[in-house]
């Protein structure tokens, strides 16, 4: 069909509804126009506001831009199912294991590896309701499905492992709800459905997911709603965690004992040697790294080594687009269950056959058999033939059927070993070879520039990447190369011939102590004013010289006036044309050239001018780049380059450059694992694998930020043993807590605050700062409280603590001078003085001084040893005490048990150290009471007796009347005592007067005595009356109780009577 | 721990800055054996003790393990500290060599490293502080190690009497950047500075009138400073030398440096000579060529392995044996291995001569970070 001719043009519709519709839409698009005012800016602050809003919601969308380093093939997604037990874990696992794969597992045992789709692949594991593996799980997990009972609601293991996530970085958390079909009523479910989500998101945030598995049909999920769970976990997108992005670590998927069977038939309980399988994830697994095994300790990799990928994404190649899998592509993967089948080795691939294992009992690995690597292989053995390598010599490079044929050719490169030194390499014979047929022509003058030919060579030997890679590494080291080089080297090397390398050796041996220099001394520096040579050779490095093309300023310019060249000037009307430079050189091609290639050459030149052009448009109109624009296109660009640099490299050479890559399936060889850990081993406890930097195996005292949970019953206190998660590791040490003073002295705390946040020290491996951790007390046995005491962060990594604790020194003075004053008590000997001298110290009045010096025995004054002289600044009472305030450094003790529940068999049941308040309530001791430290009542001396004060007469003379003392009258004297004083004689009418006054007066005074008896007795008559009648009061309230509980019995035996029937 | 720490073991006291380098910056412990074993003074030197010194007091928790005979080293790193520090620097060698251990340990102090250090600036072995602050300061700021970078030479002592100070402040970074250099550019200029101590003042003008008589024919822009000291700025010793650097189009820094041999060795240097040989020196340099100098590549390949997990390139003239033997360390204690391309051009390739053929490195970071470092 010709392609080209062109389309028949669309003939729109005149008439019906669609017509109309245009007709309509388009009106609709003149209001506009029709009235411009109404859509004018009307207020330029309401713009302004606009604008700053849409600014904002712009900017709150960007994240802190990171580098994209996931690889092409990146490692199974890590999906764990976690809830509490009898909430359907298992169905939901067998339910989206049946959706993938079409196949139903009997039993799973650990994890599962399947493929999901064309780029992603899943590994699915359970978690059970231990603490540790709760951690473990939380620790690797990408994303994690949340179980929840909706009959029940939630319970405290669903608080416990969202706590810990969130510690260790928050994976993606999906929530379910299950047994939702045990709600009869529509309401009821509605309003729980409604209730758990609030929670749920409260938890975690705003609009998490919260997945509704109604029910159960023949006891799985409906196959609808497992598909949409599969399809959200599908389009899941993950954000890199910090910890995981820069940790490399294996979740293993398979464990084998590799201990020589003779060794174990010796000695059961001998140390293993095991081999670890799984996926690398986080970062690039380096050989020879530390590692921790969370639950078994930490060990070093004695060896790693790549597989086949067992659980391969669908093949690329392929130019199928198809949308879904195929059948063969659904392939699961479960060695520990015994799914999968076929189990690949290092050097062998083992088939599982079924009912062979009758042993299978006591090894909780399937036991494999090795039928034969052929099975599998599906190439023929010609090209197994090319494939397979000989090695000549023990430790050196395989060599392929190919190199072995045309091994004589090659003797040259053979025997260029590391050497150490290229200067003194340089006049040695190899160079000669190569040079050799150049000089064939030229006869014997080879002896000529030898020099300058040792360097061309030097440089030559430089050019071949290989050589250069041999010259600097020495031998491309095998990977899996067990002894270190340098007892390789001294070993025989093959059976019969042994690598002499004396003259080598003599070398080296010269050359280990030499002086120290980063500089080249021995460097040759040519004659750089007469060698004309030399100085051509160097002429463009500087600016003055040659340039490149891209670069060179001329043909810049030339490109330049290509496409800026033509322009009028509009004032003058001048039309200046670009100069073609390359005018004459065109005429002269045009001869040669047909019409249509020139024709071709133009539009090229034109579509690159329009290109440039358009590209000088965008610079200058489009938008100025935001610095986060930058930022993000630098890292794309560092992303691209990551991809790219190894990417045409075979994975052998790879691994050595870049480590074993995140995606890989490795096998990991460890070596030394107690025999407890094989014995023990359990398939449902998650087996990781975690890489730590050289740095992260010292140990070190970590500062934290720590905070009590809120949820948890207690206050933590100083120095009790706590179970810390932190990193990979989880282990129990004893933190001592302490807060920081304004002036960063750090002073110990005994308990955690309540409601704040403290700082903890204790003594673990070196940790980077910002990473959480959480603490726990105990991680066996069952309580129906909140497990987790604290979480927190790290601070600071050190090899020493400033941990104080406040010390007070009491003192008495035993002399006294005007402000001089000699103490006794604070110190023991003089030279205890001698440390404190000049510290300042107060007495509890409040009056400040120093220490001065120690009473000595040779002194004026004497005094017990460590009395010193002391200075106050007011004269010191002998009653007073005196104090120093210090700061005593406190020790953290060092104490650090590694969590092994791997190694036991009850793995939810790992007694950690005690606390010593556990101790004591199991020994039922009572808690030791110092009696100094208990309060008495404060018994205080009698009272002083003080004389009063007497002024001397001539001194009250002087005074001013305001000091004068003046002479009152005295507290207890009376008025009349006064008037006592002075005789008083009576008129005898004045007498009369009195005398009656006198006797009215006692009459009163004995008519209000009376009365106020009466009054008395009265009262006491009334509250015997009020008394009686509560006493009635209270019997009568006691008869109705009686009553109504009888009643109460008598219908509750009723009820109960008819619920027995 | 429970697993044994794996310790590195050597033998022979050459390369021992390297180890003691890469060990604390690694955590890893190094035992260095047979150091001087059969030689007449045998065991480690008084400068090799005093840079042991030097690290005890830049560390925290370091541990020190010297035999009787001082023949075998057990150097077991604590945490990186820094701080402010005064160091007397052993007179057998320059300040040079004990400032390029400070220069490779400081951004990932605990604290901001602010040190004073006396004893040797110039001396004709080692690189003299007036090329660490021109070529290796920019290099690490090309690594992103903070501005407040600073070397001020307070005092010049030429050998072998001493009497210089300086003062190096280096900030502490967290990361550093991942480097990809591989456009060395064409040098625009050439700066230095020519100094003399209790010598004539005539001096360094000389020295700078030979270098540029041999430099004139390659660059015109070219401008060295004299900085002729006397009294309490000159140090002990007679003295007097040369720093030349070339500047590229694109930030290179490639320098050479000449210095006058100390007097006791009797030989009398010509100015003139010590300036044409400096200016040689440099233009052999630049020969070489790269986006490293080769006294720095050392320090670049550090900064390289160190860096990010993300691949970084840069461009080397041909690696000096020291480099080769540190890029060995490098292996041994972070694992790195570097990927070593020869980029040679053949002659005339784009119609150019820029020297020797080069070398790329190419190398994945371990993703270092500042494990001292303190949060609040």
């Amino acid at each position: 069909m010709d392609t080209d001719a062109p389309a028949k043009a669309h003939r729109a519709r005149r008439a019906g509804r669609k017509a109309e519709k245009r007709q309509k839409n388009s009106e609709d698009a003149d209001t506009k126009q029709r009235n411009p005012k109404a859509f004018a800016i009307q207020s330029t602050n309401k713009l302004n506001r606009a604008f700053r809003r849409a600014q904002d919601v712009k900017a709150r969308k960007h994240h802190i831009p990171v580098v994209d380093r996931t690889p092409q093939e990146p490692p199974p997604i890590v999906v764990a199912i976690v809830g509490p037990p009898k909430v359907g874990k298992t169905t939901l696992l067998n339910g989206i294991l049946k959706n993938y794969t079409r196949q139903k597992v009997s039993e799973i045992k650990g994890p599962v590896t399947l493929v999901s789709g064309k780029h992603r692949r899943l590994t699915l594991i359970e978690c059970n309701n231990d603490m540790t593996s709760m951690i473990d799980i939380a620790k690797v997990a990408d994303l994690i499905l949340l179980m929840i009972d909706a009959s029940f609601g939630f319970e405290m293991e669903t608080f416990e492992f969202l706590n810990i996530c969130q510690v260790h970085g928050f994976p993606k958390v999906m929530g379910i709800l299950t047994h939702l079909d045990s709600f009869k009523q529509q309401k009821t479910l509605k309003k729980t459905k409604k209730a758990l989500k609030h929670r749920f998101w409260t938890e975690l945030y705003q609009g998490a997911k919260l997945f509704y598995l109604s029910g159960m049909v023949f006891g799985e999920y409906q196959r609808t709603e497992v598909r949409n769970l599969c399809r959200f976990i599908s389009v899941m997108k993950f954000r890199p965690l910090t910890w995981r992005s820069t940790h490399s670590y294996v979740f293993a998927d398979r464990m084998e004992d590799i201990t020589d069977p003779e060794t174990l038939r010796v000695e059961p309980t001998c140390n293993r040697n095991i081999s670890i399988y799984g996926y690398v994830r986080g970062t690039h697994l380096k050989p020879s790294t530390a590692v921790h095994i969370p639950g078994a300790g930490d060990y070093r990799l004695h060896n790693i080594s790549f597989l086949h990928d067992p659980c391969p994404l669908p093949d690329r190649g392929d130019k199928k687009q198809r949308r879904s899998l195929d059948v063969h592509e659904r392939v699961m993967y479960a060695p520990m269950s015994g799914v999968g089948g076929i189990v690949y080795d290092k050097d062998a691939v083992y088939i599982d056959v079924d009912g062979s294992n009758n042993t299978a009992e006591q090894q909780n690995v399937p036991e494999t058999i090795l039928k034969s690597s052929i099975i599998d292989s599906s190439k023929t053995i010609d090209s197994k033939m090319e494939e397979s390598k000989v090695s000549l010599f023990t430790g050196d490079e395989p060599l392929s059927t190919e190199q072995a044929e045309r091994f004589p050719d090659n003797d040259g490169e053979g025997r260029e070993d590391s050497g150490i030194d290229d200067s003194d390499d340089e006049d040695s014979d190899e160079d000669e070879d190569s040079d050799e047929d150049k000089v064939e022509g030229s006869g014997l003058n080879w002896k000529i520039d030898l020099r300058e030919k040792a360097a061309k060579a030097f440089i030559e030997r430089q050019s071949s990447s290989v050589n250069l890679q041999r010259l600097v590494y020495g031998a491309v080291q095998e990977v899996e190369e067990e002894e270190s080089g340098e007892e390789g080297e001294e070993k025989l090397r093959g059976g019969l011939f042994k690598v002499t390398s004396n003259e080598d050796e003599t070398d080296k041996k010269r050359k280990r102590n030499n002086r120290e220099c980063s500089r080249d001394l021995s460097k040759m520096i040519r004659d750089w004013i007469d060698d004309h040579e030399a100085r051509e050779s160097i002429a463009d490095c500087f600016v003055t010289g040659n340039w490149g093309e891209e670069e060179d300023a001329k043909t810049l310019l030339d490109q330049d006036d290509e496409i800026y060249g033509d322009f009028e000037d509009l004032e003058t009307g001048d039309v200046v044309k670009g100069n073609d430079a390359k005018t004459t050189n065109q005429n002269e091609d045009e001869k040669e050239d047909s019409k249509k290639d020139r024709e071709s050459r133009m539009r090229e030149k034109r579509m690159e001018r329009k290109r440039k052009l358009k590209e000088a448009f965008d610079r200058n109109y489009d938008g100025e780049s935001t610095l986060f624009d930058d930022v993000k296109r630098e890292l794309n660009e560092q992303a691209r380059l990551n991809r790219e640099e190894f990417e045409n490299m075979d994975d052998t050479t790879r691994v050595q450059y870049e480590g074993f890559r995140p995606g890989m399936y490795v096998r990991l060889e460890l070596r030394g694992i107690p025999a407890e850990m094989i014995q023990q081993f359990d398939p449902h406890y998650p087996l990781i694998v975690g890489g730590v930097s050289s740095t992260e195996e010292n140990m070190g005292f970590l500062r934290t930020r720590v905070k009590r949970h809120r949820w948890y019953k207690r206050i933590l206190k100083t120095r009790d043993p706590l179970i810390v998660s932190i990193g990979w590791r989880r282990y129990q040490t004893l933190p001592m807590y302490y807060m920081e003073d304004h002036n960063l002295r750090q002073r110990m705390l005994k308990y955690t605050p309540e409601h704040m946040h403290c700082w903890a020290l204790f003594y673990g491996p070196i940790t980077p700062q910002g990473t959480g951790f959480l603490a726990v007390q105990s991680i066996s046995g069952a309580t129906p409280d909140f497990r987790i005491s604290a979480t927190g962060t790290v601070l600071e990594s050190d090899c020493s603590t400033q941990l104080v604790k406040k010390l007070k020194l009491v003192g008495y003075p035993y002399k006294i001078y005007k402000n001089t004053c000699f103490i006794k008590g604070m110190f023991n000997s003089p030279l205890e003085v001698a440390k404190f001298e000049g510290a300042s110290i107060r007495s509890v009045s409040g009056i400040r001084g120093h220490v001065k010096k120690a009473v000595t025995n040779g002194g004026k004054e004497q005094g017990p040893p460590g009395a010193f002289r002391a200075m106050f600044e007011d004269k010191l009472l002998m009653s007073d005490v005196v104090f120093c305030r210090t700061w005593y450094p406190v020790q953290v003790p060092k104490m650090y048990i590694v969590v092994s529940n791997l190694m036991i068999n009850k793995k939810d049941s790992w007694q950690a150290m005690k606390t010593v308040g556990q101790l004591r309530f199991e020994q039922n001791l009572k808690v030791p009471v110092n009696e100094d430290s208990l309060y008495k009542p404060i018994v205080r001396p009698e009272g002083r007796q003080f004389s009063s004060l007497v002024i001397p007469r001539a001194l009250q003379k002087e005074l001013p009347f305001k000091s004068k003392p003046k002479y009152l009258r005295g507290k207890n004297q009376t008025k009349h005592d006064k008037l006592m004083k002075k005789a008083v004689v009576r008129e005898p009418k004045d007498r009369q007067i009195a005398a009656l006054m006198n006797a009215l007066r006692t009459m009163d005074k004995n008519k209000k005595q009376t009365k106020k008896l009466e009054r008395k007795k009265q009262m006491a008559e009334h509250k015997k009356l009020l008394e009686k009648q509560v006493v009635k009061d209270q019997w009568r309230h006691k008869e109705a109780k009686k009553k109504i509980y009888k009643a109460l019995a008598k219908s509750e035996k009723k009820k109960s009577k008819v619920s027995e029937e | 721990l429970e697993i044994a720490m794996s310790v590195l073991e050597y033998e022979g006291s050459n390369f021992l800055r390297q180890r003691l380098i890469l060990s604390t910056l690694s955590g890893k412990p190094v035992k260095i054996k047979k150091i001087r074993s059969s030689d007449e003074n045998p065991g480690l030197h008084e400068f090799e003790a005093n840079l042991l010194s030097l690290l005890d007091r830049l560390t925290n928790g370091t541990k020190i393990d010297i035999s009787v005979t001082g023949t075998t080293l057990l150097y077991r790193p604590g945490i990186l500290i820094g701080g402010t520090l005064d160091h007397d620097c052993n007179l057998e060698r320059s300040i040079g060599y004990y400032l390029e251990v400070i220069i490779c340990l400081a951004p990932f102090c605990k604290q901001a490293v602010s040190c004073t250090l006396t004893g040797i600036t110039n001396d004709h072995a080692d690189p003299t502080v007036d090329f660490l602050k021109g070529t290796n300061l920019p290099l690490m700021k090309l690594f992103g190690v903070g501005d407040d970078l600073e070397l001020k030479i307070n005092k010049r002592g030429a050998s072998p009497g001493g009497g210089g100070e300086i003062y190096f402040h280096c900030p502490r970074v967290n990361k550093l950047r991942t480097l990809n250099f591989t456009e060395p550019g064409k040098v625009k200029n050439i700066r230095g500075v020519a100094y003399a101590t209790r010598v004539s003042p005539q001096m360094p003008n000389r020295l700078v009138t030979s270098a540029r008589g041999v430099l004139n024919g390659f660059i015109p822009d070219i401008y060295i400073n004299t900085d002729h000291l006397k009294g309490a700025q000159s140090g002990k010793s007679p003295g007097f030398g040369i720093y030349l650097e070339a500047r590229s189009t694109k930030d290179v820094i490639l320098s050479a440096e000449c210095n006058s041999l100390p007097k006791s060795e009797n030989a009398s240097v010509d100015p003139e000579e010590l300036g044409k040989r400096a200016a040689c020196a440099l233009l052999e340099e630049i020969h070489s060529g790269g986006c490293v100098g080769s006294s720095s590549q050392y320090l670049a390949a550090l900064f390289m392995a160190l860096g990010e997990q993300d691949v970084g390139k840069v461009l080397f003239g041909p690696l000096t044996p020291y480099t080769i033997e540190f890029l060995r360390h490098i292996r041994d204690f972070l694992q790195v291995t570097f990927k070593l391309e020869a980029k040679t051009y053949s002659g005339d390739q784009m119609g150019q001569n820029i020297g020797s053929s080069k070398v790329l490195l190419t190398c994945v970071g371990v993703g270092f970070s500042n494990m001292s470092k303190t949060i609040r």
